[in-house]
C-alpha cells in the first residue's frame, strides 16, 4: 500500500500555495481585510473617542466581524468562481485528498482572518482597550473559530451557485450576520424581530461568546452558546459536504 | 495471476444515469498497461462518463469502476494517474512552474520539475503566469501536470484541442514513449487522424456501449468502401435512397457520400446532377469506418 501513500507535506504544501495565491489576488484580500479594521476604526476611534468602554464592547463584535470576511468571500466566491473556472476539477483527479483542498482554502481564510485581527487589535490599543493577556488571546480564539462555520457556510454555496450568485450571497450573508449578529449595533438596540432572527445565525452566538470574554458579567450564558455554535458548524458542515458530492454527482 | 496485459483501470458492468438518462447501460471496459487506447464515439455516447467513472469523479449507479484494483472514488486509486481533462483550468495568477512543483509534490516518484517541462515543451514559459498563456500554451501545461508523477495510468481527455502541429506531434511523442515504457494510456479524441496515429486500440463506443474494441488497422478495414466528395445540388437523403451508398453528408460545400460501390454511385450521381462538380474519390479512412460501425448499431437497435 505504500504505493498509494501520499508524499509527506502535502497538506502544508497545499496550505502555503493557496495563502500564496490569495496574497497575489488583492482585490479579494484588501477589502475583506480592510473593511473592518476601517470600520472599526471609525466607530471606535473616530466617533468614540473618550470610551474606552464602548471600543472594548466593539472590539468583541469587530474580532468575529473580521472573520466572517475571508471565511464567505474566500470560500463563497472563491470555491464557486474556482469551479466555473475548472480549478476543482483539476484538484478532483489529481491524487490530492479533499480534504486538504478545503483545508488548504481554510488556512487562507484564518491567514487573512489574523491580518484584520492584528489591524484591528493594534486599533483597540490605541483607542485605549486594555485587556488581561489572556483575554485578548480568548477574542483571537473566538475571532479564527468564527471563521469555521462562515467557511463552511461559503463552501456550500460555492459548490452550489454561480460565481456572480455565490458573490451575491456571500455579500447578503456578511452584512446579515454582521446586523442581526449584533456585531456593529449591540443586540439589546435591535428592533424584536431582528433579535429574534439573530437567533438562528452563528454570528449572534460567536458575539455573545466574544462580549462574555470583554464583560465577565455576562459569563453566564457561555455554555449553551457555544453549543449553538457547535452544533451550527456541525450543520454547515453537512451542508457543505452534501454540496461537494452533489457537485461530484 | 496476472493476465498478459494486466487491466489498470475497468468498469465492470457500470451504469450511469445523468439527468434521468441512462448514460452508460452495464459496460465492460478494460484499459491495459503498455497500450494506448483512444476512446471514439459521437456526442453522447458516453465517453465523457466512462471517463468521468474511471477517473473517480464521478461514481457508478450501478457495476463497479476500478482503478489500479482500488474503487475508484477512492483518493488513493489516483495515486498513480495523471490526468488532462479538458474541462480543467488553471489559476491565473500561479506560475507555470509553481504549479507544475505544486502537482509533482502530490505524487511519490514524481519527475523532476524541470524535465517535465521539458517534454511538455514549455520550459521557456516556466516563469509565466497561467493567466498570461495562449489556449495551447494552457493545454501542455496541463499535459506537463498529467505526466509530472510519471503516472501509470495516463488520461488526455482531447488533448492536443488547441494545440499547434509542432507541439501535437511532441505530445504524440511523448505519450507513444510513456506507452512504450509500460503506461496504461487512455485518449479521447475528437480528431480522428489522432487516434489512428496513437492508438493501439480502438474503443468505438454508441449510446452507453462498446459497437467495436479492436486495433486501428482492424477497424477501417471493417469498411471496405470509398468516400466520394463532389458538389452537388442532390440533397443527402436523396443521395442514401442509392444503392451502395451508407452514409451522406454536407461538410462545407462538399458532400461526402461513403459507398461500397464507387463506380457505381458516381455513375448515378452523374446521371441525376448534370451540374455536379468537384469530384473525388478516395479509399474510406478511420473516420468513415467509425461512422459506418455507429449507424449499423443504430441500425440493429431500431
Amino acid at each position: 500500500m505504500s504505493n498509494y501513500a501520499l508524499p509527506a507535506g502535502v497538506w502544508r504544501r497545499e496550505a502555503k500555495a493557496e495563502i500564496t495565491r490569495s496574497l497575489r489576488l488583492p482585490q479579494f484580500l484588501v477589502p475583506t481585510v480592510l473593511t473592518p479594521a476601517a470600520f472599526f476604526a471609525l466607530f471606535a476611534l473616530a466617533l468614540n473617542k473618550s470610551s474606552p468602554e464602548a471600543a472594548t464592547v466593539m472590539l468583541a463584535g469587530y474580532g468575529v466581524f473580521a472573520a466572517t470576511g475571508p471565511a464567505l468571500f474566500g470560500f463563497g466566491a472563491g470555491v464557486a468562481m474556482e469551479r466555473e473556472q475548472g480549478l476543482i476539477e483539476l484538484k478532483r483527479v489529481s491524487p490530492l485528498p479533499a480534504g486538504a483542498y478545503v483545508a488548504a482554502k481554510l488556512a487562507a481564510a484564518l491567514f487573512a482572518t489574523a491580518l484584520a485581527m492584528v489591524l484591528i487589535d493594534a486599533t483597540a490599543l490605541i483607542a485605549g482597550v486594555r485587556l488581561p493577556i489572556l483575554g485578548w488571546a480568548e477574542l483571537t480564539a473566538i475571532s479564527l473559530a468564527s471563521t469555521l462555520p462562515y467557511a463552511l457556510l461559503g463552501f456550500g454555496l460555492g459548490m452550489r451557485m454561480s460565481g456572480k450568485g455565490a458573490v451575491a450571497a456571500a455579500n447578503a450573508l456578511y452584512l446579515g450576520s454582521a446586523i442581526l449578529g449584533g456585531l456593529w449595533i449591540p443586540s439589546a438596540m435591535l428592533p424584536g424581530w431582528m433579535r429574534t432572527l439573530g437567533q438562528f445565525v452563528p454570528s449572534y452566538h460567536l458575539g455573545q461568546l466574544a462580549q462574555a470574554v470583554v464583560d465577565p458579567a455576562k459569563g453566564g450564558a457561555s455554555p449553551s452558546h457555544a453549543a449553538i455554535v457547535a452544533g451550527m458548524t456541525l450543520a454547515t458542515g453537512v451542508w457543505a459536504w452534501a454540496g461537494w458530492r452533489r457537485s461530484a454527482a | 495471476m496476472e493476465h498478459q496485459l494486466a487491466a489498470v483501470a475497468e468498469l465492470v458492468g457500470a451504469s450511469k444515469k445523468l439527468g434521468g438518462r441512462l448514460v452508460l447501460d452495464k459496460l465492460d471496459l478494460a484499459i491495459r498497461a503498455g497500450e494506448v487506447t483512444a476512446l471514439l464515439g459521437p456526442n453522447g455516447a458516453g465517453k465523457t462518463t466512462s471517463v468521468g467513472l474511471l477517473t473517480g469523479r464521478l461514481s457508478p449507479d450501478g457495476g463497479q469502476a476500478r482503478l489500479f484494483g482500488l474503487d475508484a472514488t477512492r483518493p488513493a486509486a489516483r495515486a498513480r494517474m495523471g490526468v488532462m481533462l479538458q474541462a480543467a483550468g488553471l489559476p491565473d495568477v500561479m506560475t507555470v512552474r509553481e504549479m507544475v512543483t505544486l502537482q509533482s509534490g502530490y505524487y511519490r516518484d514524481a519527475r523532476p520539475v524541470a524535465e517535465s517541462l521539458e517534454l511538455a515543451g514549455i520550459a521557456s514559459l516556466a516563469d509565466t503566469r497561467c493567466g498570461k498563456l495562449s489556449g495551447g500554451q494552457a493545454r501542455r501545461v496541463q499535459y506537463a501536470l498529467a505526466i509530472c508523477g510519471r503516472p501509470d495510468l495516463l488520461v488526455l481527455d482531447e488533448p492536443t484541442a488547441a494545440m499547434d502541429r509542432a507541439s501535437t506531434r511532441a505530445l504524440w511523442a511523448t505519450v507513444r514513449e510513456a506507452a512504450d515504457d509500460g503506461a496504461a494510456i487512455l485518449l479521447t479524441s475528437h480528431d480522428l487522424a489522432e487516434a489512428d496515429a496513437l492508438a493501439d486500440r480502438i474503443l468505438v463506443m454508441n449510446h452507453g456501449r462498446i459497437v467495436a474494441d479492436d486495433t486501428p488497422t482492424a477497424i477501417r478495414a471493417r469498411v471496405s468502401g470509398s468516400v466520394i466528395r463532389c458538389r452537388t445540388a442532390l440533397p443527402a437523403a436523396r443521395l442514401t435512397m442509392l444503392p451502395g451508398v451508407r452514409t451522406a453528408e454536407a461538410d462545407g460545400a462538399d458532400m461526402r457520400i461513403v459507398t461500397a460501390d464507387a463506380v457505381e454511385t458516381v455513375r448515378i450521381l452523374l446521371q441525376l446532377d448534370d451540374g455536379l462538380e468537384g469530384l473525388r474519390v478516395s479509399d474510406a479512412a478511420l473516420e468513415d469506418a467509425i461512422a459506418q460501425l455507429v449507424s449499423d448499431e443504430e441500425r440493429m437497435a431500431a
